[in-house]
C-alpha cells in the first residue's frame, strides 16, 4: 500500500481539510488512575478519550499512544436509539460522515466481529450499515500499553496493517502514513498531499519502532501466561464444569460494565414506546451478565445463575464466534478489565482455564 | 434499504378460545406472509412488545395467518384481553422451518405437548396436503387435562385420514374422559412404524421434549431422524441480538427446528 510522509507541523492541517469533509474526533488526555504493576514495568496511567475537533483547543489534542477509553462500536450503535418508527412512517438515518484519529489495532479487530454482526447474515442492519460507511478510519501504532493490554496474546499486533483508511506511524521527524482505501487516497490527493518515496532510513525506524513495542509488549504479558489463540476453545469447553466460574463470580455486581465497554460485545434488547400515531422501536445494549438475560417465558432460565452467565461470556466469545466466523471475540484491549468493579480479570480465567486443562490431561 | 426491524400491520380477523387459557389469534396481515411450516413470527402490540410464535395454520393459505397462543405473561395477558379487530403488529417468517422433503416417503410421528401443538397442526395440514407423499403420520398428543386439549375439532378430522394413527392423552383425568391417562411418553409404545425408515417431530415444553427424546432413543430412532422445536428466549428475530444461542447456534437463525443429532452434544440443551 501507499505511504507518505507527513511533517509534524502539517499535522493541523491535516485535521483541518479531514474535518471539512466529516465530523473529526480526536484523542484528548485524561488522567486516569494510578496502575499498579507487579513485574517492574513502568506503564503509564493516563486515559485517552474522543471528542470532537470543533469543540477542542489545539493544547487538547494528544496522540494517544495506546487506545481510547470508549469502544469502537459506540460509534456504530449507540447505547440506546430508535430504529424504527412504525407504520406508517420511515425511519430516518442520519447522513453524518464521522473522521476518528487514534483507532488502534485492537478496534480494528472487534470491528471484524461487529462487521459480521450488523452486516452479515440473512438480515443488514440498517443503521449500522449507514454508519459504517460514513466512518473514516484513521488509525495508528501503539507507542505504549496500559497495563491490562493483551492484544499479542491473539497474535493482534499493536499496529494496524489492514481494515483503515489512514494509519498514522509515530516517528522521530513526523509521520509515516499508510493509505488503506481508495477514499482516502482521494481524499489526500484532493488536498494536494504527494505520493513520494520514502526515504529508506523512514522505513528502517518504522520497523525497529514496532519491533520494539512488540517485544516489551510480548514481556509484559508473558507474566500472564496466556494460552494460544488456537487452544481457547478447547479449554473453554473443557472448562464447562470448571468451580472457576462460581468462586469468579462470587463479587459480580450485575453491573453489565463489562458487555457495555466490551469491543467485540454486541447484544441488545428491543423494546417499545410511542403513542397513538407513531410507535417506535428502541434497541438497547444489552449483557449476558443480567439476570433476566435468558429468561424464559414462565420463568425457565436456562442462565439463572451468575457462575452461568459469567461462563456464558466466555462460551460466546470463544467457542460460538470461533465455530461461525473463526475468530475469538476478544481483542485484548483490556477494558472489561479496567471497568469491573469485582476486579474479574479475563486474562486470569483465560489462564486458569489453561492450567485446569493441562493438570486435566 | 428494507428495515428488518419494522413490523407490519396485521387485523385481528377472529379470536378462537381453544382452552381456558390458550387462544387462537387469526390475522390478516397487510401484505402477504409467505411462511415455511415451522418458521415462527415476532407478533406483538405497538407500543407494547412483541414476541415469537409459531404459526399453527395452513402454510399454503397466504392472506391469513393463525397463531395459537398461551397466557403465560406480560405480553401474552394483554393479547389475552384483546377484541377482533384490532390491529397488532407482525414480523418475519424467521428461522429454519421442518425440512418436508427429508419426510418424503418415510413414516412420521408427530409428539406434541401442550401448546405444542400449534406448531405441529400448521405440520399436520402441510402433511395432509399430500397425504399419499408419507407411509404412516401418527399423531400422538399430551395435555394437563381434558379441557387443555387443543383443536379438538381438526383432531377428529385428522383421525379420518386412511395413513393418520392418532392417540391423544392426559395428565390428570376428569369423569367425561375415556381416553388415556398418562404423559405422552407413556403413548409411545406399540408404534406403526418402522423405525429405520421414520422421522419423530417434538413440540411442547422443554420437559416434555427432554423425556420424549429419551423415550425415542431407548425405541432406537436414531438421533438424526428426532427434530426437536428449540425456545429460548429472543429479542430480535434476525441473528443479531445474541439472545438465543446455544451452542454454536442462535435458534432464530439455525431454528427454532433442529435435529438431535446437531445439539445433543451442547451442554444444558433443555435448559
Ligand atoms: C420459536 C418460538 C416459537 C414459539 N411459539 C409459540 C406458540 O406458537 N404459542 C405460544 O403460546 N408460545 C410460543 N412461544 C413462546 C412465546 O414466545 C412466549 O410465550 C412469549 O414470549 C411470552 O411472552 P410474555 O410477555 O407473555 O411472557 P413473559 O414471561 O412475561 O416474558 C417473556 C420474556 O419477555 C421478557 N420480558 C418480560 N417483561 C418484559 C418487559 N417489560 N420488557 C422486556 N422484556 C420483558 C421476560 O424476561 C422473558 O424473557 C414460542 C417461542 C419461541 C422461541
Ligand atoms: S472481553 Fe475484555 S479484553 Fe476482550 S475485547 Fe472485550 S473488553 Fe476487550
Ligand atoms: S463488569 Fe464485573 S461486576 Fe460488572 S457485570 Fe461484568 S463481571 Fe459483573
Ligand atoms: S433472537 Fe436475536 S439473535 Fe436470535
Amino acid at each position: 500500500m501507499e505511504r507518505l510522509f507527513f511533517p509534524k507541523e502539517r499535522l493541523f492541517d491535516f485535521f483541518n481539510f479531514v474535518n471539512e469533509e466529516y465530523c473529526l474526533y480526536l484523542p484528548v488526555r485524561i488522567e486516569g488512575r494510578q496502575i499498579v504493576c507487579d513485574y517492574n514495568f513502568n506503564l503509564p496511567s493516563a486515559d485517552y478519550i474522543l471528542k470532537k475537533y470543533s469543540l477542542l483547543k489545539k493544547e487538547d489534542f494528544e496522540f494517544n499512544p495506546y487506545r481510547t477509553i470508549e469502544p469502537l462500536k459506540s460509534f456504530l450503535n449507540y447505547p440506546k436509539e430508535i430504529v424504527c418508527e412504525y407504520f406508517s412512517k420511515e425511519l430516518t438515518i442520519q447522513d453524518k460522515k464521522i473522521a476518528i484519529f487514534g483507532v488502534k489495532n485492537c478496534d480494528l479487530f472487534s470491528l471484524k466481529i461487529q462487521d459480521f454482526v450488523f452486516l452479515q447474515g440473512d438480515y443488514t442492519d440498517p443503521l449500522y450499515k449507514k454508519r459504517r460507511e460514513n466512518l473514516f478510519i484513521i488509525s495508528s501504532d501503539c507507542l505504549s500499553f496500559k497495563e491490562v493490554c493483551f492484544c499479542l496474546a491473539y497474535d493482534i499486533n499493536p499496529y494496524p496493517e489492514s481494515g483503515f483508511d489512514l494509519n498514522f506511524s509515530s516517528l522521530d521527524e513526523g509521520f509515516l502514513v499508510e493509505v488503506g482505501s481508495d477514499k482516502a487516497k482521494a481524499l489526500l490527493e484532493k488536498k494536494g498531499f504527494l505520493f513520494e518515496k520514502i526515504p529508506s532510513r523512514l522505513n528502517t525506524e518504522l520497523l525497529s519502532k514496532r519491533e520494539n513495542i512488540t517485544t516489551q509488549l510480548k514481556e509484559h504479558i508473558k507474566s500472564h501466561a496466556l494460552p494460544k489463540k488456537e487452544v481457547l476453545k478447547e479449554i473453554i469447553n473443557k472448562g464447562y464444569n470448571s468451580k472457576l466460574w462460581q468462586e469468579e463470580m462470587f463479587n459480580c455486581v450485575e453491573c453489565g460494565g463489562c458487555n457495555f465497554i466490551c469491543d467485540t460485545c454486541h447484544c441488545f434488547l428491543l423494546s417499545e414506546s410511542g403513542s397513538e400515531t407513531v410507535f417506535k422501536k428502541i434497541r438497547s445494549w444489552d449483557s449476558c451478565q443480567y439476570a433476566n438475560f435468558a429468561k424464559e417465558a414462565g420463568g425457565a432460565n436456562p442462565l439463572n445463575t451468575r457462575a452461568k452467565r459469567l461462563r456464558n461470556r466466555f462460551l460466546k466469545k470463544f467457542d460460538f464466534f470461533i465455530d461461525n466466523l473463526g475468530l475469538p471475540a476478544c481483542c485484548g484491549c483490556g477494558r472489561c478489565i479496567e471497568t469491573c468493579p469485582a476486579k474479574i480479570d479475563i486474562r486470569k480465567i483465560l489462564k486458569s482455564l489453561y492450567e485446569e486443562s493441562l493438570s486435566a490431561n | 434499504m428494507k428495515n428488518p426491524y419494522q413490523p407490519i400491520e396485521a387485523i385481528i380477523e377472529d379470536i378462537i378460545l381453544e382452552t381456558p387459557n390458550i387462544k387462537t389469534f387469526v390475522l390478516r396481515p397487510k401484505e402477504y406472509i409467505e411462511f415455511q411450516t415451522g418458521q415462527f413470527v415476532e407478533f406483538g402490540l405497538a407500543g407494547v412488545g412483541e414476541a415469537p410464535f409459531t404459526p399453527s395454520s395452513n402454510p399454503n393459505v397466504k392472506e391469513k395467518i393463525e397463531l395459537t397462543i398461551m397466557k403465560v405473561g406480560r405480553l401474552t395477558n394483554k393479547l389475552h384481553i384483546l377484541e377482533k379487530g384490532t390491529i397488532a403488529t407482525l414480523r418475519g417468517p424467521y428461522g429454519k422451518g421442518y425440512p418436508l422433503d427429508e419426510f418424503k416417503g418415510k413414516d412420521i410421528l408427530i409428539v406434541g405437548g401442550g401448546v405444542g401443538l400449534a406448531p405441529l397442526r400448521s405440520l399436520i395440514y402441510a402433511l395432509l396436503a399430500h397425504p399419499q407423499d408419507y407411509k404412516n403420520i401418527i399423531i400422538r398428543y399430551g395435555a394437563r387435562t381434558p379441557q387443555d386439549l387443543l383443536y379438538k375439532k381438526e383432531i377428529l378430522a385428522w383421525s379420518n385420514f386412511k395413513n393418520v394413527n392418532l392417540v391423544t392423552t392426559v395428565d390428570t383425568a376428569d369423569n367425561s374422559w375415556k381416553g388415556n391417562v398418562g404423559v405422552v411418553t407413556t403413548i409411545l409404545k406399540d408404534l406403526p412404524l418402522n423405525i429405520k425408515n421414520a422421522v419423530a417431530i417434538v413440540c411442547g415444553p422443554p420437559i416434555m421434549m427432554k423425556f420424549t427424546t429419551l423415550k425415542l432413543l431407548e425405541l432406537r430412532f436414531s438421533p438424526e431422524s428426532i427434530y426437536l422445536s428449540m425456545e429460548r428466549n429472543m429479542s430480535c428475530g434476525l441473528g443479531k441480538c445474541g439472545h438465543c444461542r446455544i451452542g454454536k447456534y442462535y435458534v432464530c437463525r439455525d431454528g427454532p427446528v433442529f435435529r438431535y443429532e446437531e445439539i445433543m452434544n451442547i451442554a444444558d440443551i433443555w435448559g
